[in-house]
């Protein structure tokens, strides 16, 4: 079904190209990490199509391996806007800005969930001591943050507590890591998984969630602060935000199981703020 | 050794298909020998390409991952490549940093990150040199090379149910194709050679044919297309005509056996033809001297009525033993009369003593055909006397016993010659030299499907001829 459907996108993608070409000549960078939904092409291809219509430019979608790859082009101007996650923008909170948060579910809040195979008897993080465990990103909030803050108020590491961590760079490389063996528990985006139970239910069924964080802030849509009043930055903060009125738009926010784009307000991201100053204090 | 025997028993048209199925079926498994040993080395190539292929694509894939110790890089690559190989072939790779640990595995709970890798490369060999051993699942090791440092190793596990099976049906069909070509050609082979030895048994068949009287084979049946057969069966027809030659002569001579007995018998009968001559033409001129004396004319003519009568029996015994229309007459006590007639001259003229005895009654003896009985007596009878000489003894005793006829014939001459045994006792071939009397007591007696016994004891010869009571066949 993606397929086909990506199919219909890239041709309407390629249909527009002429006329996006003719109104500029250098186009719209937007990062995004592989921490998310990497494995779909039909995402990236329906993302980059409705952004394009809605901003009347071409789109370059920049993907990097890590969170601190894509802030570091955001800071140094290599990239024009970033889908990041909530705690890197709190770590340059003073240098970037809001374009807006998805809303999952009717609210622009997910949970981090620690996860061990389907047959582990564990029921808590205490239980996991000794044994080996993925977390998706340093950056992450949810696949870092809130285990190894939680680890630091328990006064431990995750080096200290884990027998081996490792970092898998991708929140469906978590659940696979789990689900194959590979470590005994994982730190996981509790969106990605849940998309992840409907699109690939035969993956997170040898999966097990044992425990799931707080609500907390939405990863973000976020720009340079000092570039918001670059008209094509905010051409893009308004085609995020406006992604529930067009049909490319809304088969971007299918693929993504995503209800709409919201502007955003700071202060959502207070949760990961305490996690870091826990981590920070620990 | 006892199958060695049964085997060169059997006919030759049984013999030489039996040979061609087994040079086929040694031919059949050097056939297969030959294809199950190029497919396992196709196999091989095969297993080898394959195991070289994946340790060489990871070697490349996972040199900088190793290299970093990052255990989620070199999972993912492995655990890609897996899914790319549908797993089909590879069932477990573990690769191993250069302390020899496990760093990552296709399958985690086989080989957990951190254990000794050493284990896993048991038995395992080098991709180039990997062979199908019959073992399901082989394993591969090959060091893991990058930039010019070996920096660990991979050990792989190759699935080779797929090889294993295609094997197995391989084997299958050439033991089902073979073992039907086997059969359709043995088949094929018995048919030929039963079609070119046909001749040879009609050959056999015909000399086994009529109870060992070898007949000719008919000139159509004669295969002329083969020259050496053909040559063989000619002379197998002008050999069977000899025989039926020599039968004939031997027939022959049998018959004129009969009048040789007489013959010899003929001075001593020509005498007792002779001696009543004398009297009977006395007894004439008596009768014609005293024609008017009635009582002398009287005595005279009994007197020629006894010596005609003499006369009469005489004769009558000759005719008798002469007359071959007889055959199908029955033995009566009066056939020894005839005998002791026609031998008794003989015996006196030599002054033989002749014990005469037959206590076998009317009834036993008409079991019995005339004509040969009354050969076989005269034969032995004369040859007894023969042997006795002059001043000897010969007996003669016919007595009946149980369901047989039994005839003694003895003398007390000198013991018979190997040769004179042979004639009398044995169904081969006639010694050279001497009569065919002997033989011919012997054909008739087996004709009747009777015995011949010799003893000598006591200076005494005797030949004892027993004869079943019902005697059907006739000589």
């Amino acid at each position: 079904m993606h397929t086909r459907r990506s199919a219909i996108l890239a041709g309407a993608a390629f249909c527009a190209a002429p006329m996006v070409l003719a109104q500029g000549t250098t186009p719209f960078r937007f990062a995004l990490t592989p921490v998310f939904l990497d494995n779909d092409a039909a995402v990236i291809s329906a993302l980059r199509a409705a952004l394009g219509e809605a901003m009347g430019r071409e789109i370059e979608l920049v993907q990097r391996r890590t969170y601190q790859e894509i802030t570091g082009a955001l800071l140094d101007g290599s990239v024009d806007a970033a889908w990041t996650c909530g705690y890197p923008y709190l770590q340059h909170r003073d240098q970037l800005t809001l374009l807006g948060v998805p809303i999952w579910r009717g609210a622009p809040l997910y949970q981090s969930y620690l996860i061990v195979a389907a047959d582990d008897a564990a029921t808590s993080l205490a239980d996991l001591q000794g044994g080996a465990h993925a977390f998706s990103d340093p950056d992450s909030n949810s696949g870092y943050l809130v285990t190894a803050s939680d680890l630091a108020l328990m006064g431990t590491t995750p080096d200290g507590f884990f027998s081996r961590s490792i970092f898998t760079y991708g929140h469906r490389n978590v659940v696979r890591a789990v689900a194959g063996g590979l470590t005994r528990s994982g730190s996981v985006d509790g969106y990605v998984w849940e998309v992840l139970n409907s699109v690939e239910p035969g993956l997170t069924a040898r999966t097990r969630v044992i425990s799931r964080s707080e609500d907390l802030g939405f990863p973000p849509f976020v720009a340079r602060t000092d570039r918001m009043a670059e008209a094509g930055v905010a051409a893009c903060a308004k085609a995020l935000q406006g992604l529930g009125q067009t049909d490319t738009g809304r088969d971007v926010l299918r693929l993504l199981f995503l209800d709409s784009v919201a502007p955003a307000d700071p202060a959502l991201f207070d949760g990961i703020a305490l996690r870091m100053a826990a981590l920070a204090g620990g | 050794m006892i199958v060695m025997r049964r085997f060169r028993n059997l006919p030759v048209t049984l013999r030489v298909p039996l040979i061609t199925a087994a040079l086929m079926i040694v031919l059949a498994l050097v056939a297969s020998q030959s294809v199950l040993g190029a497919l396992d080395r196709v196999q091989d190539a095969r297993l080898s390409e394959t195991a070289r292929l994946h340790v060489e694509g990871l070697s490349v894939a996972l040199g900088p991952s190793v290299l970093r110790q990052d255990v989620w890089e070199v999972y993912d690559i492995l655990d890609r490549a897996r899914l790319a190989s549908d797993g089909q072939r590879l069932l477990l790779t573990v690769v191993a940093d250069e302390r020899g640990r496990v760093l990552a595995a296709t399958d985690p709970h086989r080989a957990p990150v951190g254990v000794e890798a050493a284990a896993f490369g048991d038995g395992a060999v080098a991709p180039e040199a990997v062979r199908m051993t019959g073992d399901p699942v082989l394993r591969v090791t090959s060091p893991l090379q990058y930039q010019g440092r070996t920096i660990g190793g991979i050990v792989t596990e190759l699935d080779v149910t797929d090889l294993l099976a295609e094997r197995r049906q391989v084997t299958l069909w050439l033991l089902f194709g073979n073992a039907l070509a086997t059969a359709v050609l043995a088949f094929g082979g018995w048919l030929a050679v039963a079609r070119i030895l046909r001749p040879v048994g009609a050959l056999v068949q015909a000399m086994d044919a009529s109870g060992g009287a070898p007949r000719p084979i008919p000139h159509a049946e004669i295969p002329h297309g083969d020259p050496g057969l053909a040559r063989l069966i000619e002379t197998y027809n002008q050999m069977t005509t000899a025989v039926e030659e020599r039968a004939e002569a031997e027939r022959r001579l049998a018959d004129r056996e009969r009048f040789v007995s007489l013959g010899r018998l003929s001075s001593a009968l020509a005498h007792e033809v002779n001696n009543p001559l004398g009297g009977l033409l006395n007894a004439a001129d008596t009768i014609r001297t005293y024609a008017d004396r009635p009582d002398v004319v009287r005595q005279s003519a009994e007197l020629m009525q006894r010596g005609l009568g003499h006369l009469r029996d005489v004769t009558r015994a000759m005719l008798d033993q002469n007359r071959l229309d007889r055959a199908g007459q029955p033995l009566r006590p009066e056939d020894f009369e005839d005998l002791r007639l026609l031998f008794e001259p003989e015996a006196h003229s030599c002054n033989i003593a002749l014990a005469w005895e037959v206590q076998a009654g009317a009834e036993a003896l008409s079991s019995q055909p005339a004509a040969p009985v009354r050969q076989v007596a005269l034969n032995l009878l004369l040859n007894a006397g023969t042997a006795a000489g002059r001043n000897g003894q010969v007996g003669l005793k016919v007595s009946n016993g149980g369901d047989r006829l039994s005839i003694l014939v003895s003398n007390t001459g000198n013991a018979m010659s190997d040769a004179d045994l042979r004639r009398l006792l044995a169904s081969g071939p006639l010694p050279p030299g001497g009569g065919v009397g002997l033989r011919l007591v012997h054909d008739i007696v087996s004709g009747l499907g009777g015995t011949l016994h010799h003893d000598r004891a006591e200076g005494r010869t005797v030949i004892r001829v027993e004869l079943p009571a019902t005697g059907s066949g006739h000589a």
